[in-house]
């Protein structure tokens, strides 16, 4: 952000220079000047409405949180107030705070170990050749291309406390008692389940992303290499461990890394299915970020617990970069 | 006595294997559609019988959830929404993301690369850090309560994505081809509207696909800004109104979902390496 912002800068400069150039030395070097001040300056103007954008709604608003979340402001009171760190202190001593601090860590974690699991055996089970894999492919990624709010609401309806399709096979194979028994689940109304069936649905979302990523990076292991070392007498698992997990681990880290961003500040599944009840069972920090600072109106400290956030996000964040920065040019 | 396995049979078996492991992930992956599908064309008497096998009709199909739908809610002012929007998300897309691509990508700017991955990690930005300030931008702006406050916040995820995106489609249009254009006469700009743009047209498709998709994402701005009834787009009005209190519609939700739901799936289907390649930039070539 900080150096988008600074696109502005050189152009100016440099348009500058171009008018400079051509009245001094040589005509050529004048000539060769002015071409590079043009196409600069032809340059920093495509890029600015992009930069502008992004400065004035991504960069700005970020700022603006930070303030926010050091002031009094609310929605009915248009003038704010300095309060320093009394948000952070406040949402520090909140229990309800600390409790979605703890649902959202234990929500990453389940569900990055779960879609792991399952992205990783299915993506070995697509690199098979096989009749039909186009098919396969296309139906198996379904559960990412929907739009999550739609999708979110199919399972909704499969949690249904008393007409829940899971429920009904359950109690006809004999693992749980009829609807009304003790052992009957409320999946989304008991605090022991809700958060669970929350990050079942996210895996359910989310493990196709894992899969096709790792696939991406699979192919891109080169065949030569594997059979060059199949040739010098190294196992399957040598072969894993030396070749194909170091030759992937960056896109394996990128993909990773951009699920942890989104599955930490997506609040769709769970304000969907919960909106974090029973009481606090399944609330999450966006889902409190949400109603606290939009329900009760109050955006000094919905902002702030947003922004416990951001401790959680940089070191993903951090990784990107470094990872694209190795992108070829 | 074993006779050794042919090829064929060798083949067979496998494929019976590889089946085999991916048909739990399909059971998986499908069914929640399964159920919409089969709910959205059920009596509603037929879906609350608790004796019922669930799986299949017990009354005969019936189109009655499609109707209220469309008669007795504002759903075709959520798809006329949702439509609107995504058109004006992936015009500011388009005439933001793909000079700014170009330039990045072709012009040989200073630190243009910095430039480039500063853009996209904006992408990362989550939007609940954003909502909050972005309410304030969207309330001075007046323009809370209808859904041009969406085609005001959406770019902010799709002009850093396909800005990147747009980045990776000019690198591989062949310098040459431009250079041929400036030795005929065309200037900079004539260059790259004769030239690179034509050649691009894939690229910026693709922009313009996930310009729609990706504000068919959205949940939480929408949630957020947008609270008359025939306001919203599709993802948030569905979820809101026709959840009354405790009553759910759904046979009518999955009816929309449904409609809603798999077009936009299988759009996102067709492009979705596209997605995995933007995200994982060069590291897969």
């Amino acid at each position: 952000m900080t150096r988008a912002s600074l696109s502005g800068g050189p152009d100016g400069s440099v348009r500058a220079a171009g008018a400079v150039a051509v009245p001094t030395s040589a005509a050529r070097s004048s000539r060769w000047r002015s071409a590079t001040a043009r196409r600069l300056t032809f340059g920093y103007l495509l890029l600015a409405p992009a930069a502008l954008y992004v400065l004035l709604l991504v960069g700005a608003p970020f700022l603006f949180s930070l303030w926010l979340a050091v002031s009094d402001a609310n929605v009915g009171e248009p003038v704010a107030h300095f309060v320093g760190l009394e948000n952070f202190r406040s949402a520090w001593e909140m229990d309800t705070f600390w409790i979605a601090m703890r649902n959202s860590v234990v929500f990453l974690v389940v569900a990055a170990i779960f879609k792991s699991l399952l992205g990783t055996s299915l993506a070995f089970l697509l690199l098979q050749d096989f009749k039909g894999k186009k098919i396969v492919r296309g139906l198996v990624v379904i559960p990412f291309t929907l739009p999550v709010a739609i999708s979110v609401l199919s399972w909704k309806w499969m949690y249904d406390s008393q007409f829940s399709v899971i429920n009904w096979v359950l109690s006809r194979i004999g693992v749980i008692g009829g609807y009304g028994s003790e052992s009957w689940p409320v999946w989304l109304g008991q605090p022991g389940l809700a958060l669970l069936s929350c990050i079942a649905v996210n895996v359910w979302r989310t493990f196709p992303f894992s899969a096709i990523v790792l696939l991406a990076g699979f192919t891109a292991v080169p065949l030569e290499v594997l059979d060059a070392a199949k040739v010098d007498g190294c196992s399957f698992f040598q072969r894993f461990r030396n070749i194909v997990v170091p030759m992937i681990f960056p896109i394996l880290m990128i993909g990773f890394l951009f699920d942890t961003v989104f599955t930490l500040s997506d609040l769709s599944v769970v304000y969907l299915l919960t909106q974090g009840g029973p009481g606090n069972a399944s609330k999450i920090l966006p889902v409190l970020a949400y109603q606290i600072g939009i329900q009760a109106g109050n955006l000094g400290r919905g902002a702030a617990i947003a922004l416990f956030l951001v401790p959680l996000l940089l070191p993903a964040m951090i990784l990107v970069l470094r990872n694209i920065k190795r992108r070829e040019w | 006595m074993a006779a050794p396995l042919t090829e064929k049979q060798k083949s067979r078996r496998k494929h019976v294997l590889i089946y085999a492991g991916l048909t739990p992930y399909l059971f998986i992956a499908v069914f929640p559609i399964y159920w919409m599908l089969i709910t959205a064309f059920k009596h509603e008497s037929d879906l609350y019988v608790m004796g019922n096998v669930p799986f299949w009709f017990n009354l005969p199909p019936t189109l009655k959830n499609f109707n209220t739908l469309f008669y007795q809610t504002n759903f075709g002012s959520w798809i006329v929404n949702t439509m609107t929007i995504s058109a004006w998300v992936a015009l500011i897309t388009l005439l933001t993301a793909v000079p700014a691509g170009y330039a990045l990508a072709r012009l040989k700017l200073p630190g243009a690369e910095n430039i480039g991955i500063a853009i996209f990690l904006t992408y990362l930005v989550p939007s609940i850090i954003l909502f909050l300030p972005l309410s304030r931008v969207v309330a001075t702006l007046d323009l809370q309560d209808t859904w041009w406050a969406l085609v005001v916040v959406y770019p902010t995820f799709t002009v850093p994505f396909c800005t990147w995106l747009m980045m990776g489609f000019f690198k591989t249009v062949p310098m040459e081809m431009e250079e041929a254009a400036r030795v005929d006469g065309c200037g900079q700009l004539g260059a790259l509207v004769r030239v690179v743009l034509p050649v691009s047209l894939p690229g910026i498709l693709t922009s313009v696909i996930f310009a729609f998709t990706l504000s068919m994402q959205d949940f939480l701005y929408g949630l957020a800004y947008v609270a008359p009834g025939d306001q919203k787009p599709v993802p948030v009005g569905v979820p809101t109104e026709l959840i009354r209190g405790d009553v759910y519609f759904w046979g009518s939700i999955m009816a929309a979902a449904l409609l809603v739901g798999l077009p936009v799936a299988i759009l996102y289907n067709f492009f979705l390496d596209r997605f995995i390649q933007g995200i994982t930039g060069g590291v897969v070539k």
